[in-house]
């Protein structure tokens, strides 16, 4: 009785087997069968953050950003007549991070750490307490970013980006309170009529022209059907019109808005100046060539004219608005030629 | 007599074992919808891996009305296969706690493939995971099990 009843497992047992090595066969398959579908437990299907063949997400940017000679001039400030000095040179590294943390088909949340220095080299730089400034301290921008993509449905979604940026004539050694972050948030609410086309409406508080501003954004995300070209841009901090020759190699024709205010603590004290903040911004017009090297590691050239916007001298985090309020010390840079390589571990 | 007894409850127990094995490993089978709700992909089992293939695509031809073809495959003798039918999903291995391992992922939209590992989250979800050599540096998109409706 016991030996029928181990024998009648063993069946059950190798039937099993066999089963299992059935279902495996490989035969051709009717794929329209799969064109009728719904997805199970009615689960509701929610659009992704980007437009098809848009440049890809960059993990960790390591970059260098060189600015050409130009002159910087001065006006009067104080018992300091005007005058002028020659930059040879504004140049430094940009590392840039952005790991998606959250990534969940109806929430993606990216988080991101960046850190940039621009070192210049100046001639006859003790002539001005500004220039002295740059030439032995430099300027420093360390940040967090985090952006949360959250789709409603299919077709509607809002953006949330805050940038929160600690800026001055710091050195790690001699960190910045952090009492001087600067926080820069930003709203879109979007559509995604289709894989090609996204785009939003929003505001953003931004420190792009140097101080701080609340000014309407416009998001535009397109790829033509013959999907040669596109446009990637967030109106008005930057626009791209991208050309793709396949999908490891881009290139892009736009222009950035970059700016920030920076915290001087060498010049606290300077012409009686309590909070000395220095109002950097430009509008950078370039053309960008980026190319995977090998897999997933790309390479990014990009060059172009550094359009002065901003570069004078306040006395603490001044909102204008749209008054006129006099800056501290008004300063003038001319434009510069300016180029950035960096090279990218680009996200799947 | 005990002895008997003895070997034919171990057995049991065995057999028990691998059967619910087997059941939990095949819980990732069937035809689920990508994140973007661009594709569907059917997984089945080939011995002891699993393998993902396109089976339908939201849309399925090019400008010229001509089925897809995978023209960004780096392997330039790939580029005449049909997206349709290609597999996407290749050798995984289930571990345990549903999680199936030491697979790869192909995305036919950038040509890169990429280390993968898939968890079942319920029944009708799989969060997939793509990355470059250490998962900190990927991207998780979520899958829905889809239910073919009978003609």
């Amino acid at each position: 009785m016991i030996r029928l009843q181990l024998a009648s497992l063993l069946v059950v047992f190798s039937t099993t087997l066999f089963a299992q090595e059935s279902d495996t066969t490989i035969v051709e398959e009717d794929f329209s069968m799969y064109d009728d579908a719904e997805l199970a437990d009615g689960a509701k299907r929610f659009c992704t953050n980007k437009v098809l063949d848009q440049s890809p997400n960059k993990l960790i940017s390591f970059g260098y950003d060189f600015q050409g000679a130009h002159d910087l001039s001065f006006g009067a400030w104080g018992s300091l007549p005007a005058s002028s000095v020659r930059v040879k040179s504004a140049q430094g590294i940009r590392i840039n991070s952005n790991f998606p943390v959250i990534s969940r088909a109806n929430v993606l949340l990216n988080i991101g750490v960046n850190y940039w220095e621009t070192n210049y080299q100046i001639e006859s730089s003790e002539s001005h307490p500004i220039s002295s400034s740059l030439q032995t301290r430099g300027l420093r921008t360390t940040g967090v970013t985090a952006t949360l993509f959250k789709p409603f449905n299919e077709k509607r979604f809002v953006l949330i980006q805050s940038v929160f940026d600690l800026n001055g004539d710091y050195s790690l050694p001699d960190f910045q309170s952090l009492s001087y972050t600067r926080v820069s948030p930003t709203f879109v609410y979007g559509w995604k009529k289709h894989d090609r086309l996204m785009f939003g409406f929003g505001f953003s508080r931004t420190y792009r022209v140097g101080e701080p501003n609340v000014i309407p954004v416009f998001m535009y995300n397109y790829t033509a059907p013959s999907r040669k070209w596109g446009i990637e841009s967030v109106f008005p901090a930057r626009a791209n019109f991208r050309r793709t020759f396949n999908t490891r190699t881009l290139a892009f024709f736009g222009y950035e808005l970059e700016g920030q205010t920076y915290r001087m603590s060498s010049l606290k004290g300077v012409e009686g100046i309590a909070n000395p903040e220095l109002r950097r911004s430009e509008l950078r017009i370039r053309m960008t060539f980026e190319r995977s090297i090998k897999n997933f590691v790309w390479l990014s050239a990009q060059a172009g004219l550094r359009y002065p916007w901003n570069f004078n001298l306040d006395d603490g985090n001044i909102f204008r608005g749209f008054g006129d309020t006099p800056y501290t010390l008004e300063n003038n840079l001319q434009n510069a030629f300016y180029f950035n390589l960096s090279v990218n571990l680009v996200s799947p | 007599m005990r002895k008997r007894l003895s070997l034919l409850g171990l057995f049991s127990v065995l057999f028990t074992a691998f059967s619910f094995g087997q059941v939990e490993s095949e819980a990732i089978l069937g035809v689920w919808e990508s994140g973007s709700g661009k594709a569907r992909i059917k997984i089945d089992r080939a011995a002891d891996k699993f393998n993902g293939r396109i089976v339908w695509l939201r849309e399925p031809k090019d400008e010229a009305g001509n089925p897809k073809l995978d023209k960004n495959n780096p392997d330039e003798t790939l580029r005449s296969k049909p997206l349709l039918g290609y597999s996407m999903l290749k050798d995984f291995i289930y571990k345990e706690e549903k999680n199936w391992e030491e697979g790869t992922i192909y995305d036919p939209e950038s040509g890169s493939t990429y280390s993968c590992t898939i968890t079942l989250t319920d029944e009708n979800t799989l969060d997939v995971r793509g990355f470059i050599g250490v998962s900190l540096f990927g991207r998780t998109d979520v899958w829905k099990r889809v239910i073919i409706k009978k003609k």
